[in-house]
């Protein structure tokens, strides 16, 4: 048995909607089936009895030992609680080896969870030991460092569930909600409107109070004072009972509560000396402790919160009765339980200690004793829902003081006697306003009703039905994908929108390329998705990035394919077929979110058979009305665009919603270039699909030009010396099938062209591409390609030679080293009125050399 | 009364000083000149250069002397210009000084040293009024905003944005109520505390940057020195070592060559933050780019500093002779510069040339101490704009409305590709200094920037603000303009005799002052309408809680009580004390003036903004007069409220059947629904609300 790799697909992928990791996995022959191994399951189930496990393939083949990796990489992770449920193996054409796919919610607990799936299979294959406790313990903790807290995992679901699309931005809790210009953040209570300013006030107290007050909030209002009698002044002036405390004090030192006499007042001021200079006098407020959350101007939870205490029974000691209350199921030790255990640590002493008692005292029956002095969830305080008791009045309060602080998401904290009543009545008020309030209290409270707080914050963050969400186009295919992808942006700069663009030749946005290299992957999909100045991405997905990462986004409005016609980098990556090369293809189709459209070539089979796996609509462009796919698509009342002469329809049903002239369609030289003809569609029915207007898209196709600037090595025309010479990239059958043909339509003296092969292409590949271009041209030149992608020197050459043995036209034939030289040596032996096409390899390199040698 | 900034008004005894004027006292006015030589720049009533001093030339009173004294005192404490006046006060010798005020404690001490000061050139007797100066510059610079801040404050007052201060630090308020915006130094209330977190993680920041193609120099995390070292030998020496969390350049080592240094840069990078990021060292000049909104603002440049030996001091002395005498440099933010110090990366630094701080370089030897010691010198003019686009996109990336970019380039006025320039670090609430007061080149407008960015086109930073004044009929006014309000659905605030409510809640009905209750009203976010009455005591003792008003009623000037222990005692000065609601009106504003009273030509004639008069009686002359100008007039006719332009009638209302005025109508309450009209008209209430009101209305003593 041996792993061959491990990928991690971050998007949705070849196999499902899921994230997932993929393992390449090879078994000895005698693994091939488990029920040849004695004692394997026996060994297997004695390790791992929680394993569920089948008895036959997917396809009924005999159970391999990758299947049972499949089974407890998905078990172990189901044991720690992880939400997965999707798995597959798959057998390949490969003898020995599979793919197994098991679905993940966090990356790293999914690479764990192989990890720890391999040893324990191989545990059982050699009879070893292995500690099962111990391994998921580690995934166990692994899952809970990494995965979303409660509080940001509850906004998170909230958003999901409003179709919202996220992404987090690092391993803690900062997630970017939305896409693009469009995109907001959070960082566990905090949203990126959360004003800095308004943290800083929260974080200052005596500023808080001094707002609140001037608002009419009630608070504990108070002094700061130096003097024993000053503070016997300010304690007369506010006429009740107050409190005494160090102005910077912690832990509740040195507080003096409830205290009223001159005499009370000059003692507890003298202890609170010990802790600070500056001593704060204030109202003192009875009462218990509320925490109400505001999100926007609404309270949307409220809770009461109970510090730990035990109550006495007469005969058990503190220590016997908070072990007693530490029983029970819904105190844990993290932050995944209601409650957490009560400690009985320096504190709690410490707080007992002041009432004279200490661990082994039995309290009487009845007795309240309280252990600490806050009621945080996280040192064993309880919280009671009390939501729907709030009076009216006292929710504005609430209300008023986030505001008046300036929090969108704020947790006020309350002290009064009665939440049912008004602050004012009852002498209570508001004493402290905290930012990022932790959300656990309502949304797990120990007692009473949970509150979906999650959803009041994505609802204030995108109110009415918003989702955050840009119009995202993605475009796959053998051919045409990036005159497509950049005739689709244009057409869509021309609507307004500021695009964001991926390609094989970089991103662009607004034009402006930000990223080169080939950029069709997923990584680059998600940058431009994460840039602010996007309006709408048009993303180039190509099947290397879907392969090896899943798609960038969760899904798409408009999923374009070209074609896959005879298929291109086969037998990569076991993709060995034109069929599986659609199958990769047609994951952007199945990814098409509901009330989207997939934009399908009619004229291609294999591309129609995805039709049945969109979930959208399908909008089938071909070349005429009276192509089957198309007059049958009509016919059931769905879009089309065909060609009508020189006209381009585009039509629902039978009813033609609109005409464009090919006449004012410069790409296509008039109607001329076929393949171009089929670009125009599919990025007319791609824009049509996003609602843009008919007059932007007629006056954006008049605007667009295949020239080395818009479109870099797609049919680039220059002239030399009276010759034509056209520069394209074009690198497989089809490619130069439609080359071939849109060269035929422009008449010629003699016929040249240039060209290398990637040696990275299968054998009949290359050959195929010569025997057609030999049949069209009089004069080729071959040149070999700078890097040759892992074949032998001359390798290539020879393939394209023997690709031209037994061609009709061809007469000349040359072979050249390097390309500039392929170039020079072609544009040498043209005359006026011949026609010249160069392959070319380096694109901008060699583009950039024949816009500057080239003489018209 | 006396102005619409704040002033702290004293009141001095002068004694028998009464009987001499400057003139008379020898030798006062040369040491005096000699003591204090910038007074000439005081103009005073001559309204020319050394206009103040001509006045003492030619005997003027102490009190006045006092006036520009402290003037002069606070400017040198670095609070410039403002107001000043001397007036007579109610009895012989004594005098009124009323002084323009950055802060009340400020001015008062302001004024002791003053007084000691001339008392002490009178007698002739030394003073030490440097010490004396240097006492009141540290309270200013502990009490008042700081340079920063203050140059936004300026830019909002310029851009007529009132301000107020939230508290004793540089937390300030621009504009009232729901029109509010706060700033915090360099910090807005759009300020995302989620961006604050992001850029302070460098590596983060980094990698958003990234991702939207904006230049970062290559690097990453290291968790030891000898990874450091690895890492470095990986992306190509030389590099910078800095901590991931760390700020203000601190622990960051740039250009480190050798594993040697890398080891000592790690060693103390490490307990600076939480993780140390090893980076490709970029080569240019460290420069600091202000991004305001979506625009980038201003940008300066970084500069070596270094000494040159003279074969006898050693470079800590020389740091002292050659850097630290520049009289820009100074340890408080009032100084362009800061001192240079020889710190962790200047002993790394100075250790790279074989060198520590005792060393004594030979004669016209070079050494650098900071490789990019002062980012102060101003190029603003110089930013190539694709270089301003990736600052701005750098800043939004992050989150930041306002940040500091900290860039690395050889030449700025090229784009950054093209010379391998990247952005190093992204700076939430950066300094405004070195942009405002930079060592070298032009000052940029930064505090006009950000209060652009914080009130764009269109975004006012007011409230309708309807001010009351008048002793019968203010609280009614008040109450009845803030029902038209509250039925047009403005949640507003209204403060007057009865106490301070919000939306119809009473909040306070304690005895606060007058000032303080409307002070809340205008700081309340909530509040989008506000109705303040004020007092003539209320006036004269602490001013009105606001700079100016969209609409001041004034319903009576009641000529009988005036305030002989504030020496208010006749009417011209009681009449000085009302015409205060009349001038704070804003421009675009309405005075409304009650016709019937009989100042109220006096009142029309010191209106600067728009106004309107109101009769019971329409063959009031002023109502004559107002209606033949074409002006806006309010009359009764029958029992009908008549709204007119000019003679025309634009809309009347009916009385009848209205509770307020049952069971008799008397002119008083005419009158004064009469201007609570006036002042919903003009804030641009529709008369069918105005209509419900009117017939509605219950004032509060009735309604309990």
């Amino acid at each position: 048995m041996e792993l061959q790799r491990v990928r991690a697909l971050r998007g949705p992928n070849l196999w499902s909607r899921h994230t997932a990791v993929e393992a390449i996995v090879y078994c000895e022959p005698e693994e091939r089936s488990i029920k040849e191994l004695v004692d394997f399951e026996i060994q297997l189930r004695t390790i791992f009895p929680q394993l569920h496990i089948r008895n036959v393939g997917l396809n009924g083949e005999p159970l391999a030992m990758a299947h049972v990796i499949e089974h407890v990489v998905l078990g172990l992770q189901a044991q720690v609680g992880c939400p997965v449920t999707f798995s597959r193996t798959i057998k390949v054409n490969t003898e020995g080896i599979y793919q197994v796919v098991v679905e993940y919610s966090e990356e790293s607990v999914g690479r764990l969870a192989l990890d720890l799936a391999w040893r324990l299979v191989s545990a059982a294959r050699f009879k070893h030991p292995f500690d099962v406790e111990d391994a998921l313990q580690q995934l166990s903790q692994l899952d809970e460092d990494v995965r979303l807290g409660p509080s940001t995992g509850s906004i998170v679901q909230a958003a999901v569930e409003r179709n919202i699309p996220y992404r987090r931005l690092t391993q803690g809790s900062l997630v970017q909600f939305g896409w693009g210009s469009k995109q907001q953040r959070i960082q566990a209570a905090e949203t990126s409107r959360t004003s800095a300013i308004a943290e800083s006030i929260a974080q200052d107290k005596e500023l808080t109070k001094e707002l609140l007050h001037s608002a009419g909030v009630a608070v504990p209002l108070g002094k700061v004072v130096e003097t024993a009698d000053e503070a016997w002044q300010v304690a007369q002036e506010l006429g009740s009972t107050i409190v005494i405390k160090p102005r910077d004090g912690n832990q509740g030192k040195g507080v003096a509560v409830n205290i009223r006499s001159e005499e009370q007042v000059r003692t507890a001021f003298a202890v609170a000396q010990h802790y600070g200079s500056k001593i704060i006098v204030e109202r003192y407020m009875p009462g218990q402790d509320f925490r109400l959350l505001v999100v926007g101007d609404r309270l949307v939870a409220a809770a009461r919160r109970d510090p730990p205490q035990v109550i006495g029974d007469g005969r058990s000691t503190i220590a016997e009765l908070v072990e007693a209350i530490n029983l029970d199921p819904l105190r844990g030790d993290g932050h995944s339980t209601p409650l957490t255990k009560i400690r009985l640590d320096d504190i709690a002493l410490a707080t007992i200690a002041k009432k004279n008692l200490e661990i082994t005292s039995v309290p009487i029956k009845g007795e309240r004793v309280v252990l600490r002095n806050n009621a945080n969830l996280s040192t064993g305080g309880s919280a009671t829902d009390v939501t729907d008791d709030v009076h009216p009045d006292l929710a504005a309060s609430a209300v008023t003081a986030a505001k008046m602080v300036g929090l969108d998401i704020c947790g006020v904290d309350i002290v009064c006697d009665a939440i049912y009543k008004p602050l004012e009545e009852q002498g209570g008020g508001v004493v402290e306003v905290n930012a990022a309030p932790g959300l656990r209290m309502h949304l797990n409270p120990s007692y009473g009703k949970s509150q979906p707080v999650g959803h009041a914050i994505v609802q204030m963050m995108f109110p009415h039905g918003q989702t955050g969400r840009i119009p995202v186009v993605a475009v796959s295919g053998t051919n045409g994908k990036t005159t497509t992808v950049r005739l689709i942006t244009h057409l869509l700069r021309h609507h307004g929108y500021r695009v964001g663009m991926t390609s094989t030749d970089g991103i662009y946005v607004e034009n402006e390329r930000i990223d080169s290299g080939d950029c069709s992957g997923p990584k680059s999909a998600r940058n431009v998705l994460m840039h602010p100045e996007v309006d709408a991405a048009v993303l180039e997905t190509a099947r290397g990035g879907i392969l090896r990462e899943g798609l960038g986004f969760d899904a798409c409005d408009v999923a374009v394919i070209t074609n896959i016609g005879e298929g291109d980098h086969l037998g990569m990556n076991y993709v060995e077929t034109i069929e599986d090369l659609a199958l990769v293809k047609s994951v952007i189709v199945k990814n098409v979110s509901a009330n989207g459209f997939a934009v399908l070539n009619a004229a291609d089979p294999l591309v129609v058979k995805m039709e049945k796996s969109c979930r959208g609509q399908v909008v089938y462009f071909g070349p005429s009305a009276n192509h089957p796919v198309i007059s049958k698509h009509k016919a059931q009342g769905k879009r089309t665009i065909y060609r009508d002469k020189d006209d381009l329809v585009a039509a629902i049903g039978q009813r033609v919603v609109h005409r464009i002239s090919l006449s004012q369609v410069p790409l296509t030289q008039g109607g001329q270039i076929g393949f171009q003809v089929e670009n125009t569609m599919a990025a007319i029915a791609a824009t049509w699909s996003l609602e843009i207007d008919w007059q932007t898209i007629e006056h954006g196709l008049q605007g667009f030009v295949s020239d080395i600037s818009s479109a870099p090595g797609r049919f680039n025309i220059f002239r030399h010396q009276g010759a034509i010479v056209i520069a394209d990239y074009g690198h497989n059958v089809d490619a130069i099938r439609a080359l071939v043909k849109a060269t035929e339509s422009i008449p010629a003296k003699r016929r040249h062209v240039v060209i290398s092969g990637a040696g990275d292409r299968r054998d009949e590949d290359i050959r195929n591409q010569t025997k057609l271009l030999g049949d069209a041209f009089d004069c080729v030149i071959l040149y070999q390609d700078q890097c040759q992608r892992g074949r032998q020197d001359g390798e290539v050459i020879a393939l394209l030679q023997e690709g031209l043995h037994g061609t009709k036209k061809v007469s000349k034939v040359q072979e050249i080293h390097g390309e500039f030289l392929a170039i020079d040596t072609a544009l040498q032996a043209l005359e006026p009125d011949d026609l010249c096409l160069i392959l070319i390899d380096q694109v901008e390199e060699s583009l950039a050399y024949l816009s500057q040698i080239t003489k018209p | 009364m006396w102005c619409w900034t704040e002033v702290l008004e004293a009141l001095v005894d002068i004694g028998e000083l009464e009987d001499y004027p400057s003139n008379k006292i020898p030798g006062f006015y040369e040491r005096l000149v000699k003591t204090l030589p910038s007074l000439v720049e005081h103009r005073c009533s001559y309204e020319e250069h050394g206009g103040f001093l001509r006045r003492v030339e030619e005997g003027t009173w102490p009190v006045h002397i006092m006036e520009h004294l402290t003037l002069e005192l606070q400017g040198l404490a670095g609070y410039h210009g403002g107001f000043g006046r001397a007036r007579d006060g109610a009895s012989v010798g004594v005098y009124k000084l009323i002084v323009a005020t950055p802060h009340e404690a400020v001015t008062q001490k302001a004024i002791y040293i003053a007084r000691d000061l001339l008392l002490a050139l009178i007698q002739d007797r030394p003073y030490d009024l440097d010490s004396q100066v240097d006492e009141l510059k540290e309270l200013m610079d502990d009490l008042c905003l700081g340079p920063s801040t203050s140059s936004i404050v300026q830019a909002a007052a310029e851009k007529g944005v009132p301000h107020i201060r939230l508290s004793k630090g540089n937390l300030v308020q621009l504009g009232y109520g729901a029109a509010q915006k706060r700033i915090w130094t360099a910090e807005t209330d759009k300020t995302s505390a989620i961006a604050e977190t992001i850029s302070r993680d460098k590596d983060l920041t980094k990698s958003l940057l990234a991702a939207v193609g904006v230049p970062t120099p290559q690097g990453q995390l290291v968790d030891s020195a000898q990874h450091a070292w690895e890492i470095a030998q990986d992306i190509g020496l030389p590099v910078v070592i800095k901590p991931q969390d760390g700020n203000h350049g601190r622990g960051v080592f740039t250009n480190l060559q050798t594993q040697h240094e890398i080891q000592a840069a790690f060693d103390v990078a490490q307990h600076e933050g939480s993780g140390v990021l090893v980076e490709k060292f970029i080569v240019g000049d460290e420069h600091r780019l202000l991004v305001v909104g979506d625009r980038l603002i201003a940008a300066a440049k970084g500069e070596a500093c270094q000494v040159c030996g003279d074969g006898v001091h050693t470079i800590d002395e020389l740091i002292q002779l050659q850097i630290n005498s520049d009289p820009r440099r100074g340890p408080t933010e009032d100084f362009p510069l800061n001192p240079v110090r020889i710190d962790s990366m200047a002993v790394l630094e100075l250790k790279s040339q074989g060198f520590t701080a005792e060393s004594v370089p030979k004669k016209d030897q070079e050494v650098l101490v900071q490789r990019n010691g002062n980012v102060a010198f101003d190029v603003t003019e110089l930013v190539h704009p694709s270089v301003a686009k990736k600052v701005v996109l750098a800043a939004k990336v992050v989150g930041l409305d306002i940040a500091g970019i900290d860039l690395v380039a050889r030449d700025i006025s090229r784009p950054m590709e093209e010379q391998g320039a990247a952005i190093v670090e992204v700076n939430a609430g950066p300094g405004l200094l070195m942009h405002i007061k930079p060592a070298n080149g032009k000052p940029q407008p930064v505090g006009q920037a950000i209060v652009e960015h914080l009130f764009p086109q269109g975004h006012t930073s007011r409230i309708p603000l309807i001010g009351v004044c008048g002793p019968l009929g203010g609280t009614v006014v008040s109450e009845i303009c803030a029902y038209f309000l509250k039925l047009s659905n403005y949640y507003a605030a209204l403060s007057n005799h009865h106490g301070l409510s919000f939306n119809q809640r009473v909040v306070d009905i304690s005895h606060h002052s007058e000032w303080e209750l409307g002070h809340r009203a205008i700081l309340n976010p909530m509040v989008e309408a506000a109705v303040i009455e004020a007092s003539a005591y209320g006036i004269l003792m602490e001013g009105l809680p606001y700079d100016r008003c969209s609409v001041g009623i004034i319903t009576e000037i009641d000529r009988q009580q005036f305030f002989p222990e504030q020496s208010i005692t006749d009417e011209r000065q009681l009449f000085s004390l009302y015409r205060t609601q009349i001038d704070v009106v804003l421009n675009d504003g309405l005075a409304v003036i009650n016709a019937d009273d009989p100042l109220a030509q006096d009142l029309i004639d010191v209106a600067s903004s728009p106004y309107l008069v109101l009769s019971i009686d329409q063959d009031n002359a002023l109502i004559q007069a107002s209606a033949q100008n074409g002006l806006r007039n309010i009359i009764q006719i029958n029992d009908q409220i008549v709204l007119r332009t000019g003679f025309d009638i634009y809309h009347s209302f009916s009385m009848k059947d209205a509770e307020f005025f049952a069971p008799h109508t008397n002119s008083e309450k005419v009158r004064w629904m009469m201007a609570a009209i006036a002042a919903a008209w003009a804030t641009g209430i529709p008369f069918a609300t105005i209509d419900t009101g009117i017939q509605t209305f219950m004032p509060e003593e009735l309604a309990n």
